[in-house]
């Protein structure tokens, strides 16, 4: 195989795909080299929240309100079924001092354009029945949602091939074509794709692909164990969080000077049903290389937080538990952009958990800048070049 | 018949038919888990202890057999009460 195209992307999860179709709605001839299948990774491997509530209250939440504005046209203008669903989202409280926390998190997330309030308890369990009698309350926000992964990774891979675009499965990434200093496109195991300009779509896999072409990508992959229940009747509503994964998610350092194994995991309650009625229990957020398994610990520590938070879900089977990897990076932002002295070669990873809620923004942005030089937002705080890569 | 004959169901959990598999390979899917992605076959209570055979016989014709690995089994081997594993080891 030899090939040529204007654009090759690496990595055909929901942000490559997301990449490939918005390219290829601007006319821009397209390949999309990926190593096993579609959904192979986080995007295969994740819970369904599209939730705005978690997000840090300033570029970051910008950045997932400017996604969902996105969403809620995007199941019309790809054709496509993704089962997306607004039905708003809680973060549940336990304590006075995780009240404080949201008090002050839900103000600045208010500032910032995002609906959302603090139930007491009472309120709380109007929303959702069964949660433990200790909650102090939750926070509320009508606008978070959630989707089927899988079908929108394959939603965006499919409209992308009906503009053109060339999905290569099986296909991986072994090196670059170099040419003077420049990237010219992609050696892989099928041949060579030549290309103007090669996207590094690859999540928790980008720093192994950077490597190949001498670049130190700041993506680490950190491990969330979910565990997926049999189908119920309607039991979860929305999306449910706890406050304690909001400290999980931002204040890495914390976790690791506790003693607490629940908390040295990471386990932060991320709750959901699907359409067919099987429950997702999440999870852990692990630095353990790029180890794919599900530990007994982890999962014992994840339901037992759950059942802390909602007691019913002790009396439920599981028959499921799943294991992916999140692409972290130090500051919770994704790299966005070209790399500086290295032509030719441009990133788009490490949006950790948060690929599925930020890929329709993301897959618009880098479509924008590769084709115009600009964007809608300021993004500035995604430069890839804020970390140093050599 | 004819209608008869395209609605075998292959995975009677998730309820996916033969057809829902063909169009899967169709597409492009290599492998048990390329199947279960696209058609949610093997997602199911058993989690693809019927299923898991009669679709490799199915992706045969598409890929060498000993080419087509098998899809990743998580725990648990049956399907159990959630308190029982909080409380297992208590």
């Amino acid at each position: 195989m030899k090939v040529k195209a204007d654009i090759a992307i690496i990595g055909g999860g929901v942000i490559g795909t997301s990449i490939a179709y918005n390219l290829a709605k601007r006319g821009k001839k397209v390949i999309l080299a990926e190593r096993y299948d579609h959904a192979a990774g986080a995007t295969g491997s994740c819970d369904q929240h599209i939730i705005l509530q978690s997000k840090n209250p300033g570029i970051h939440l910008q950045l997932a309100l400017a996604s969902a504005e996105i969403y809620k046209t995007l199941e019309r203008e790809l054709d496509a079924v993704v089962d997306y669903r607004q039905d708003g989202g809680m973060i549940l409280i336990e304590n006075e001092e995780e009240m404080k926390v949201m008090l002050d998190f839900t103000a600045r997330q208010k500032k910032i354009g995002l609906d959302v309030e603090i139930l007491d308890r009472r309120d709380a369990e109007k929303r959702q029945r069964g949660l433990a009698k200790h909650l102090l309350g939750a926070t509320y926000s009508p606008q978070d949602a959630h989707i089927d992964p899988l079908k929108m990774n394959l939603a965006f891979a499919r409209a992308a091939g009906r503009l053109g675009a060339e999905i290569l499965l099986e296909t991986e990434a072994v090196g670059f074509i170099r040419q003077g200093g420049r990237v010219r496109g992609i050696k892989t195991n099928k041949g060579d794709i030549f290309a103007d300009l090669v996207i590094n779509a690859a999540g928790a896999w980008a720093p192994l692909i950077g490597e190949k072409a001498g670049l130190k990508i700041p993506i680490k992959p950190r491990r969330g164990q979910i565990v997926i229940t049999e189908p119920v009747s309607g039991y979860i509503i929305g999306d449910i969080l706890s406050a304690q994964y909001i400290v999980a998610k931002y204040n890495p350092d914390l976790l690791a000077k506790s003693d607490n194994r629940a908390i040295q995991l990471g386990v932060g309650l991320a709750l959901s049903q699907t359409e067919k009625g099987n429950i997702l229990i999440g999870a852990t957020r692990e630095f353990v290389g790029y180890d794919l398994s599900n530990s007994r610990e982890g999962l014992k520590e994840i339901l037992k937080n759950a059942a802390r938070l909602v007691p019913g879900l002790a009396q439920m089977n599981f028959i499921r538990v799943m294991s992916g990897l999140r692409p972290y990076t130090s500051d919770g932002l994704p790299l966005i952009g070209p790399v500086q002295g290295l032509e030719g070669f441009f990133m788009a990873a490490g949006h950790e958990g948060d690929g599925i809620a930020l890929s329709p923004v993301t897959g618009r942005i880098v479509a924008d800048l590769v084709c115009e030089g600009r964007t809608f937002m300021d993004v500035s705080a995604f430069d890839t070049n804020r970390f140093a890569l050599y | 018949m004819a209608d008869n004959a395209e609605k075998v169901y292959v995975c009677r959990c998730e309820e996916i038919t033969r057809e829902d598999i063909a169009k899967a390979i169709e597409e492009g899917a290599l492998t048990l888990s390329g199947i279960k992605k696209r058609t949610h076959a093997g997602m199911g209570l058993c989690q693809g202890r019927t299923c898991r055979k009669l679709i490799t016989e199915m992706l045969k014709g598409k890929k060498d057999p000993a080419e087509i690995l098998p899809p990743t089994v998580r725990p648990p081997v049956r399907t159990i009460k959630i308190s029982e594993l909080i409380e297992g080891d208590e």
